[in-house]
């Protein structure tokens, strides 16, 4: 008898041994993926928050640059810099013939004339001086000094030639290739050049998308939850609402896109690849998760509290306005985040709705043209020139910083309310 | 002076037939006490006189219950008016979790009984002198009620119910989950309220009920077995359940 409880007991040990042996080991798995992913994304991504400069003297000529006697800020705007631009970048190799001055053109992004430009219009007394100008290099290049391109392929592999890379060796020689912080990733918008491509036109276009999704899906679902929670008869009707917001939530994200295609683009002729369409597509999807948010909060709120207020002679509308509502807004508030962030990192739908267009202006509201961040990274993912490689990983940092702020933000809420009343 | 007439109640949950054909009538300015085994139904009587139960969708009242020669079930009787003058403190604290001034302001505001701040200091005031809290809460009144203990929690109910002035109050077990001490505070307090209002109390207490009441009544699986004075019923009552029930032998 003694024995046979002894065993029992030995085996319940066991048991409870290998159990948790078995949770540490999911969450080690997990925690592995992660690190992993993680340290891939950062290890390339990091590159993309640095950028490559050539540092190549400018001679202000003014006689090149068409330009008078004494011209004033309006002459030096209109004037033309195509050609010192062109001499600048010539004049690194005194002796080279007209190919090779062409490669030495390719050497910077063709925003070089602009970068010259805007040297000379921050300081007009540069007419007639020479000084040396930063100009951003061309992504091969930026590509050679950061070591992500393998300098060892044949030549006609190579999207630098070996006249490229000589000059450009003896530029590293004297001093003249800076790398600095790549302000323009966050500042610029897409380009077909990855040097000059960042994420400001699909980050503008993503917190438009969110605020029309937030500002539409916000008011319509918690008022849907309320009503359903608080005010309707429990009955056959009301359970078969219940049971199809709970399939609304399952609907995979595509056929949102489908809808928003075949009815806001087709039918309300509203003007595609815009934010404003996104975001409307984006709160039908957001719609279930806050409402289910907002009902769970709400049924957790005691019941006790409804009766001490109905009690008191508050009306129905009264106590859930009073009461029931303010207490169940931290849980609906972080429902909402979530589901914005949710929202935030969808894709399928947005390609439908055309947000997926190349857009290279910033947008300034809803209503124009924009991509988004996820679909940023589709596009990019897209694209075949190794300049784009550390732009997604480094697009894809962005977002899930983004992601990780938005849901820390919804803890936040979530503790403050608990720690304030109990 | 009759405050309230109980004529013919009976009550539903769903099917369930839950009282059958309660008459009680209440004394004005004199605590009743409401006793009797568990689930026998007092609770669900009390609730008939602010008509909480309508808050129950599956729960049904027939019968009359006239307070101020008035039905109360009637149609066109408005329950936030009627709930303004019959006011409730349940088993369980419930404080509204604001503060404890908020707590108290809560009624007078929705029924717009104070014109300025001053008068609604006022009657934070008088509410919570009456409930004997006052002298513990005058220097904390804007934090949070819920920080309360619990007898001072349930003291807090009982000004918030008293805040409006009802002509009525109904107590649900007030005292069920406080200590002894708590318990004999709310006891004298019920003493002092029933100068201005009519009480109703459910209590599983017997000592409790000898103690604070004037009236009685004896609830047994849904029949109002005996009532009358606290005194008849306890010394010698007409009822053998009765009798069986306050001497402990059930319950
Ligand atoms: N919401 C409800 N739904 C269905 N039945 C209920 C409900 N509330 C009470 N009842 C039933 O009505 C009867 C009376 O309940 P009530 O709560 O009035 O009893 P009580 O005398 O207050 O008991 P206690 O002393 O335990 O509080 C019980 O049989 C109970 O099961
Ligand atoms: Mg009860």
């Amino acid at each position: 008898m003694n024995k046979n409880k002894e065993q029992l007991l030995n085996k319940r040990y066991k048991a409870e041994k290998r159990f948790r042996l078995y949770g540490q080991s999911a969450i080690f798995m997990a925690l592995l993926f992660l690190t992993i992913f993680i340290f891939k994304i950062f290890s390339t991504g990091y590159s993309a928050f640095q950028k490559t400069w050539l540092i190549v003297p400018v001679t202000f000529d003014a006689e090149l640059m068409m330009l008078e006697q004494n011209p004033s800020k309006e002459d030096l705007k209109d004037a033309d810099y195509y050609d010192i631009a062109l001499k600048s970048m010539a004049d690194l190799d005194p002796n080279a013939n007209e190919d090779q001055e062409n490669e030495l053109k390719r050497m910077v992004s063709y925003f070089f004339e602009r970068e010259i430009k805007r040297e000379l219009l921050n300081d007009p007394s540069l007419i007639g001086k020479t000084k040396d100008v930063y100009l951003t290099a061309s992504d091969d290049l930026d590509q050679v000094f950061k070591g992500n391109y393998p300098r060892d392929l044949p030549e006609d592999q190579r999207r630098v030639t070996d006249y490229q890379l000589k000059i450009f060796d003896q530029l590293v020689e004297l001093g003249k290739v800076e790398s600095k912080f790549n302000l323009s990733f966050f500042t610029y918008p897409d380009s077909r050049e990855a040097e000059l491509a960042g994420i400001a036109s699909s980050f503008m276009g993503s917190i438009f998308s969110i605020l029309v999704c937030l500002m539409i899906a916000f008011p319509v679902a918690v008022l849907a939850a309320i009503y359903l929670e608080e005010f309707a008869p429990k009955n056959r009707f009301t359970d078969f609402i219940e049971v199809n917001i709970n399939n609304l939530a399952a609907v995979p994200s595509i056929v949102f896109g489908l809808l928003g295609l075949g009815i806001l683009l087709a039918v309300f002729q509203l003007p595609r690849s815009t934010p404003l369409v996104g975001g409307i597509t984006l709160s039908l999807m957001t719609l279930p998760t806050i409402i289910i948010a907002c009902r769970a909060s709400l049924k957790a709120v005691p019941p006790s509290i409804r009766e001490a207020a109905l009690a008191m002679g508050a009306s129905k509308m009264q106590t859930t306005m009073h009461h029931t509502v303010p207490l169940s807004m931290p849980g609906t508030l972080s429902g909402t985040i979530i589901g914005l962030a949710q929202a935030l990192g969808e894709t399928a739908p947005l390609i439908l709705i055309g947000m997926v267009a190349f857009v290279n202006t910033i947008p300034g509201s809803p209503l124009d043209p924009a991509a988004s961040l996820p679909v940023q990274i589709y596009i990019w993912a897209e694209s075949a020139e190794r300049g784009f490689v550390e732009k997604v990983s480094a697009c894809i940092m962005v977002l899930l910083g983004f992601l990780i702020i938005m849901n820390l933000f919804a803890q936040i809420i979530r503790h403050k309310f608990e720690k304030k009343w109990s | 002076m009759i405050k309230i007439n109980s004529k013919n109640v009976d009550v539903y949950y769903g099917k369930k037939q839950a009282l059958f054909n309660i008459n009680l009538d209440i004394e004005e300015n004199q605590v009743t006490a409401l006793i009797g085994p568990s689930g026998c139904g007092k609770s669900t009587f009390l609730r008939c006189l602010n008509r909480m139960n309508d808050v129950i969708d599956i729960c049904r009242v027939k019968g009359q219950i006239i307070i101020n020669d008035f039905d109360i079930n009637d149609k066109s009787c408005d329950v936030v008016r009627l709930r303004e003058k019959i006011g409730m403190v349940f088993q369980k604290p419930n404080p509204f979790p604001k503060t404890i001034y908020e707590n108290i302001s809560y009624g007078p505001t929705i029924h717009g009984m104070a014109q300025s701040k001053n008068e609604m200091d006022e009657i934070v005031e008088t509410s919570l002198k009456k409930a004997a809290l006052w002298e513990e809460v005058k220097d904390r009144l804007h934090e949070p009620g819920t920080g309360l203990s619990g007898g001072q929690q349930q003291r807090l109910c009982i000004a918030r119910a008293i805040s409006v002035k009802p002509e009525v109050i109904l107590m649900d077990e007030p005292c069920s989950a406080l200590d002894p001490i708590a318990t004999a505070q709310i006891e004298e307090l019920i003493d002092e309220l029933k100068k201005d209002h009519t009480i109703i109390i459910v209590t599983h207490s017997m000592a409790q009920a000898a103690r604070v009441s004037q009236n009685t009544g004896f609830f047994h699986l849904g029949e109002l077995i005996e009532h009358g004075s606290t005194d008849k019923i306890f010394k010698n009552p007409e009822n053998k359940k009765t009798q069986d029930y306050i001497t402990g032998r059930f319950g």
